[in-house]
């Protein structure tokens, strides 16, 4: 059985639609017009148990929404999902036990308190065994290297502190399914790395099923196998992520070092010139006819040295969103005028 | 297996007193204001009491039984819930309500008992001396054990009630979503209550105190319970008695209502 | 042609309906505002029965309705909410740099805004006070002399000035001690009491009456309404606004000296 399964999930609100001009938003206190925005449109998701699924998407794109729904914090418009065998929006407290959500932007501590204070608050509301608990504190608090501030309050805590903090609280109740909302955001690289190996090592250690949001790559190319790609609500992508790289980027990169003095003007013919620091010329060729095109340069010029690499991630994943929203601005466009008379007449 | 609701508020009671302690000064100055508060509006009857006997059958000294009686009650409910419910907007607006929603644990528990606010207990210690400088100067109040059982009982009622009239003004503007000043009406119609219902009499009297009592029922809140210690019940006010326990019950299970509908309408407009 | 005319005033219609509704919003706050004076009505009414008098210190139970009603006026205009709390946190959290380097001072600036803010609550507000004077005109004693009107207007307008003047003063003690806190408490106890809002100061015993006439509060609420009821007449009342405004040139000076004392405290301290 599926640790996550999603079936047809679709999440729309009404957003109140905001004129410009004093009269207008003078006006606007009372009487609003609305309109129905997807969140999520209707996805279909499986996640084994024991897996590190990362959801990619531009803000907006729907995965907070779909972790949301999944934690039980808000009821779908329609569609089903089955967590662990719980149905997340039921809100069941043996479900309620068996997971945690983390947002990266939001914190749960009390903010006054140091830590161990809302630790042993959480040990209350989850009812973790006391010997439990201490045996579960001690190593969380020992993994990511913050038991000597477990006494001082949360306020005084430097931000990748207070997420380690964070993140100790979200597992003490050793949850089967835990949720991250962008945990690395707005951290140095050094905590962010030492977010990535906490989450790895412990991850791997106990199994547990993670979903994980995040708008650094390298969160997710140290942590995820899999990816999941959402834009505008829907699912576009679901595979590895060198499995992206084939999938929406027709093209490679060329960087060619020519020997002294011998740089060629007319490199565009082989492809888009990206980049020229003489001696080196970076070009973006098909992916088709790279090897004719490196037979042709090797042929008509004095090269000291060739490379020839996929894009880099970031960019193929920002080509790809950028595509999409083209695409479902258009396909908007043709259901606005229904959608609308429809929230009109409600 | 629930969890254990005396566990988690005793631990609320006791992370916010250490937050309290924190900020000392802060805590001393905050119950020293809430007492002068009231010392002051002791001072205004005190005044009023210059130029009356008594005040629609309130002598004075049962007078500041019943000021004594507004002190308990406010103290508590200012101490358990108003930070709560002052703080429930915000929690809505920065989304800090979807981790209470997480909890395996009523919602509406841990929305309106996780701070404490220890300060404004200092009340609470001022109304007991007031009370126990008032009872005695009641010219023949002979005070039966009956009236020290009910009295703390009635006091817990009224405060019950209370708390209902908040979170249902609380939830509702979760539910509306931008009337901010919803929540200003608690002040304006509990002051309602801090008045002997006698007072209000007449044709415009007459149906707000009707009003007061069977709709929104926060004359009852101190009326009850100070009558019952500073004029031992009359025949007549037993029914009022019976009715407060009734109110309090019809109170707790309308705002109950009430907050769960505001959960769902939150549910199902935000993403 | 008549289609076109037929959506114009469509349009037409429902734009004043919606800023109708939200005039009735706000206005509808601005009456809430009044519910307090409700209790008090039926407060002074049971002790004018009770005390089986026609006056109280030359106040009949009309009077002292009229007299609460005034306040709340006298009110509207002296009273300035947030401003000293406003300052203090413009001092603490360094925003009042801003004001040190650009070519307007704080206090000019914050004057400004605190008119424009203050006018745009007259001009909504007007309506329901005007419908609460005239549902309680028989309340009062009828319109003054011209004489009275005028310096009733004048004391108005002081009263906001006073008000303004005094409350920036004490923010501006936010340069010596960050934490103001417990000091505009005090402030706010002491004009609530002895401003005259609470109750008609003539009302207070000696020592008290002395110690209140020395005091600026009085200007605050107190005065105008006095002055409007006629009990404060002829040269007794001149004499009152001479020392109005005598108390507003004092804080207007004190507010400036503490605004550049405050500015070089601060620069000495270099931010």
């Amino acid at each position: 059985m599926s640790a996550i399964e999603i079936r047809g999930l679709r999440k729309s609100y009404r957003v109140y639609q905001k004129k410009e001009g004093l009269w207008a938003s003078l006006t606007g206190l009372f009487h609003r017009e609305y309109r129905e925005v997807d969140a999520v449109r209707g996805i279909d998701l499986d996640v084994e148990q024991g897996e590190f699924v990362a959801f990619l998407g531009p803000n907006g794109a729907g995965k907070t929404t779909t972790l949301k729904l999944l934690s039980g914090v808000i009821s779908p418009t329609v569609g089903q999902a089955r967590v662990l065998g719980h149905v997340p929006w039921e809100r069941e407290n043996s479900y309620r036990r068996k997971f945690a959500l983390v947002m990266g932007q939001k914190n749960q501590l009390w903010w006054d308190l140091p830590a161990q204070e809302s630790f042993r608050l959480h040990q209350k509301i989850y009812r973790i065994d006391p010997t439990e608990f201490d045996r579960t504190r001690d190593e969380l608090v020992d993994l990511l290297e913050v038991r000597h501030l477990l006494g001082q309050p949360v306020r005084e805590l430097s931000l990748g502190e207070r997420m380690k903090m964070e993140l100790t609280a979200a597992l003490l109740h050793s949850p089967d399914v835990l949720f991250l909302d962008e945990p690395t955001i707005g951290l140095d690289v050094i905590a962010q790395h030492n977010i990535q190996k906490f989450l790895k090592h412990y991850q791997q250690q106990r199994k547990i099923t993670i979903l994980l949001t995040s708008h650094y790559m390298k969160d997710v190319a140290a942590l995820c196998k899999r990816v999941v790609i959402i834009a505008h609500g829907d699912i576009m992508y679901d595979g590895s992520l060198a499995g992206i790289v084939d999938r929406f980027s027709g093209h490679k990169e060329l960087t060619l070092q020519f020997a002294d003095d011998r740089m060629p003007s007319d490199l565009a013919r082989y492809g888009e010139v990206l980049e020229i620091v003489e001696p080196k010329a970076r070009l973006r060729v098909e992916r088709g006819s790279i090897a004719e095109v490196l037979s042709a340069v090797l042929a008509n010029h004095s090269v000291e040295d060739v490379s020839v690499e996929d894009p880099p991630l970031e960019e193929v994943i920002a080509e790809m969103f950028a595509l999409t929203a083209d695409q479902s601005r258009e396909s908007r466009d043709a259901n606005r005028q229904p959608a609308q008379s429809v929230t009109q007449s409600s | 297996m629930h969890p254990s609701y005396l566990g988690v508020f005793l631990t609320f009671a006791r992370n916010s007193l250490i937050r309290d302690m924190t900020f000392r000064t802060n805590f001393i100055i905050e119950a020293i204001s809430s007492v002068s508060w009231m010392i002051m509006n002791l001072g205004f009857y005190t005044l009023v009491y210059q130029f009356t006997p008594s005040i629609a059958d309130w002598g004075k000294y049962e007078f500041f039984v019943f000021i004594a009686t507004t002190m308990f009650i406010n103290s508590l409910v200012q101490a358990f819930f108003m930070p709560n419910m002052q703080e429930l907007s915000e929690l809505v607006r920065t989304g800090g309500l979807d981790f209470a929603l997480l909890k395996p644990i009523d919602t509406q528990f841990l929305v309106s008992l996780h701070r404490v606010n220890w300060s404004s207990l200092g009340n609470f210690f001022v109304a007991l001396l007031l009370l126990a400088y008032s009872l005695p100067r009641i010219e023949g109040l002979q005070l039966s054990p009956w009236q020290y059982l009910l009295y703390p009982l009635y006091v817990f009622l009224g405060v019950w009630i209370l708390y209902s009239v908040m979170i249902g003004l609380a939830a509702t503007s979760i539910w509306l979503g931008r009337n901010q000043s919803l929540y200003d009406f608690w002040f304006y119609i509990t002051n309602f209550s801090r008045y002997p219902m006698e007072i209000y009499d007449g044709p415009w009297g007459t149906p707000l105190q009707k009003f007061f009592t069977f709709v929104i029922p926060i004359l009852v809140v101190i009326n009850v319970p100070a009558q019952l210690m500073a004029k031992p019940l009359i025949d007549a006010d037993w029914w009022l008695a019976g009715f407060a326990i009734l109110a309090t019950v019809f109170s707790l299970i309308a705002s109950r209502w009430v907050f769960k509908l505001a959960l769902r309408s939150y549910r199902s407009a935000s993403s | 042609m008549h289609a076109r005319v037929a959506t114009w005033w469509t349009i037409l219609k429902i734009c004043v309906e919606e800023r109708l509704v939200y005039r009735g919003d706000f206005a509808l706050g601005t009456l809430m505002r009044f519910l307090p004076i409700v209790t008090q009505i039926f407060l002074w009414s049971a002790v004018f029965v009770a005390a089986e008098t026609k006056g109280i210190k030359g106040y009949s139970s009309t009077d002292v309705i009229a007299y609460y009603l005034l306040t709340m006026l006298a009110r509207a205009f002296s009273s300035m909410p947030g401003l000293a709390t406003g300052i203090a946190r413009q001092v603490r959290e360094g925003e009042i740099k801003k004001f040190m380097i650009q070519p307007i001072d704080l206090v000019s600036y914050l004057l400004l805004a605190r008119i424009a803010h203050k006018l745009v609550y007259y001009l909504v507000a007007a309506g329901p006070f005007a419908l609460v004077y005239y549902l309680c005109r028989s309340y009062f004693p009828g319109w003054p002399t011209p004489e009275v009107f005028v310096v009733f207007v004048c004391s108005l307008v002081l009263s906001f000035m006073l008000g303004f003047f005094l409350e920036a003063s004490m923010g501006l003690i936010a340069f010596w001690f960050l934490e103001v806190t417990s000091l505009l408490f005090v402030y706010m106890l002491f004009t609530f009491f002895f401003s005259g809002h609470m109750f008609p100061l003539d009302f207070l015993p000696e020592p008290w009456s002395t110690i209140v006439d020395f005091m600026p509060f009085k200007y605050m609420a107190y005065f105008p309404a006095a002055v409007f009821l006629g009990k404060v007449e002829g040269p007794e009342m001149w004499q009152g606004l001479a020392i109005q405004t005598g108390w507003v040139l004092l804080f207007i000076v004190v507010c400036r000296r503490m605004m550049h004392a405050g500015y070089a405290r601060y620069s000495g301290y270099g931010g």
